[in-house]
């Protein structure tokens, strides 16, 4: 390990100091320094999409940023999308939909889909299929998962 | 899957980044975006004990107009409402790179930087191990093509051809001062297939620099890969033209992902200069450029159909281009 050095960001909305050494990435101190396992690590490689945050409000692969580079910065993980015990407009349509079966790509899913949301309000459905292009579901198939995302932005049960 | 310890630094101009790089003889990575060579990183492929970041240099990040920075991400890039009506080729090629998540962090440079790919190369360091290495990393032999001097893998970038058929230019600073080179002349097709490309030790790919004659082309980027939401280019197909009376004139074709550089057929291309491109003309013209290529089977495609699909794929992207023209 290279020697870890001071590291301050936001993390859901708290201020966070930490330390860390030049090679550690994002995915691992959140989960292994910080202990929010919500995070997913999948294939570690930027394919799989599970390990996504938002990183000033755009889904980013935190297997692929180093975390020296993001000193500063303000992240958004899993467990800060909604207020505890509440869930997010998205989350409720994920959990009527049944867009979640082994639950491990969730996360990453749930990130992507807020911002896309965030950025375009009504979106298409090609433009959601777009948009989750690059998060992987071995379970569902994706049909569920696109229909809770345009259900959760007409506002539709 | 862990990153070995490296140094990391974060400068803020081109000359202490030159500065950092000079001052570590035991080798220095520029980093990018990271999509490219963390992974690389990860599976242990050419590792060096020191990362210069460039995401502090004000000066690559600059986008303004026809010159854009080469630490833009290929994200920001693609919501540039002004570049994507600019250079709608471009656009499209932008758009096929990767997922929307990769495209988050990657960058145009580090795009046309891509490290080549190759089956023998993207694996694991146990696989390659158990295998015996290859050239290209660690060992002394190619497995695609047995010998001991030139590494087959593939130039798998989608903005090069793209940014080639516009005769795109590229801007370096390197620690002996500054130039402007022609983007293809990056590429050093007649090398080893290691040292892929002409930089300088040191040099720093600043801005990818679009000529005016750019914005009067008609272009078209299309793509074969196995699954069309994240691949690598099996092979990539650029083409533009001018197309001014009903004429097509200033014909590029370009190629990418099936040769250890992307690559432009002026040598085709040039003696047809205002011919009219009908539909013989054009298939004609789709199976030169088939017959001139000579992938190898180092992708998931075999290479007999990847060099097919280079008649069907530059037959096609000519149609698009120019076969709308009323030729006479």
């Amino acid at each position: 390990m290279s020697s870890p050095a001071p590291l301050k960001l936001t993390i859901n909305g708290l201020p966070v100091a930490t330390v860390a050494p030049a090679e550690r990435v994002l995915l691992d101190l959140l989960r292994d320094d910080l202990g929010l396992v919500g995070t997913k690590r999948g294939c570690d490689l930027g394919t799989c999409g599970c390990c996504t945050v938002l990183l000033d409000g755009r889904p980013t692969l935190s297997c692929l940023t180093l975390a020296r580079l993001v000193e500063g910065r303000t992240i958004t993980t899993i467990e800060g999308l909604a207020p505890p015990g509440g869930l997010t407009p998205v989350q409720r349509a994920f959990v009527e939909h049944g867009a979640t079966q082994c639950g491990f790509c969730t996360p990453g899913f749930l990130l992507t889909a807020t911002a896309l949301l965030r950025e375009n309000p009504r979106p298409t459905r090609d433009e959601i299929v777009r948009a989750i292009s690059g998060n992987l579901c071995r379970c569902t198939g994706y049909t569920k998962i696109i229909e809770a995302i345009e259900a959760a932005s007409t506002g539709a049960p | 899957m862990h990153l070995d310890p490296f140094e990391l630094h974060r400068p803020t101009t081109v000359e202490e980044a030159h500065r950092l790089y000079a001052e570590r003889p035991a080798g220095a990575d520029y980093l990018a975006g990271g999509t490219d060579l963390l992974p690389n990183y990860k599976m242990h492929l050419n590792l060096r004990p020191t990362l210069i970041s460039l995401d502090r240099i004000p000066e690559l990040a600059r986008r303004d107009g026809a010159r854009v920075g080469a630490m833009v991400r290929l994200g920001d890039l693609e919501r540039d409402a002004d570049f994507v009506g600019r250079y709608p080729g471009v656009a499209r090629a932008l758009r096929e790179i990767a997922t929307p998540l990769v495209r988050a962090s990657a960058t145009l440079g580090g795009n046309l930087l891509l490290e080549t790919r190759c089956f023998f190369f993207n694996q694991s360091e146990f696989w390659r191990a158990s295998l015996g290495y290859c050239l290209k990393a660690d060992g002394d032999r190619c497995h695609v093509v047995p010998q001991k001097e030139r590494c087959y893998a593939t130039f798998s970038g989608d903005l090069a051809p793209a940014l080639a058929v516009l005769d795109a230019e590229v801007e370096l600073a390197g620690p002996g001062g500054r130039r402007t080179i022609p983007l293809l002349d990056l590429y050093d097709r007649a090398g080893d297939g290691i040292r892929r490309t002409h930089l300088r030790p040191g040099e720093i790919l600043t801005s990818v620099l679009l000529p005016p004659a750019a914005r009067e082309r008609s272009a078209t980027y299309s793509k074969l890969r196995v699954r069309p939401s994240f691949d690598f280019p099996e092979l990539g197909v650029a083409v533009a033209a001018r197309i001014v009376d009903g004429r097509a004139t200033e014909l590029r074709i370009a190629l990418g992902g099936i040769e250890t550089c992307p690559r432009r057929f002026d040598e085709l291309t040039t003696p047809l200069e205002g011919a009219p491109l009908d539909g013989p003309r054009r298939r004609e013209l789709a199976a030169a450029v088939q017959a001139a290529v000579r992938p190898v089977h180092n992708t998931f495609l075999p290479p007999d159909y990847r060099r097919r699909m280079v008649g069907v794929y530059v037959r096609r992207a000519l149609t698009e281009v120019v076969g709308a023209t009323a030729v006479p």
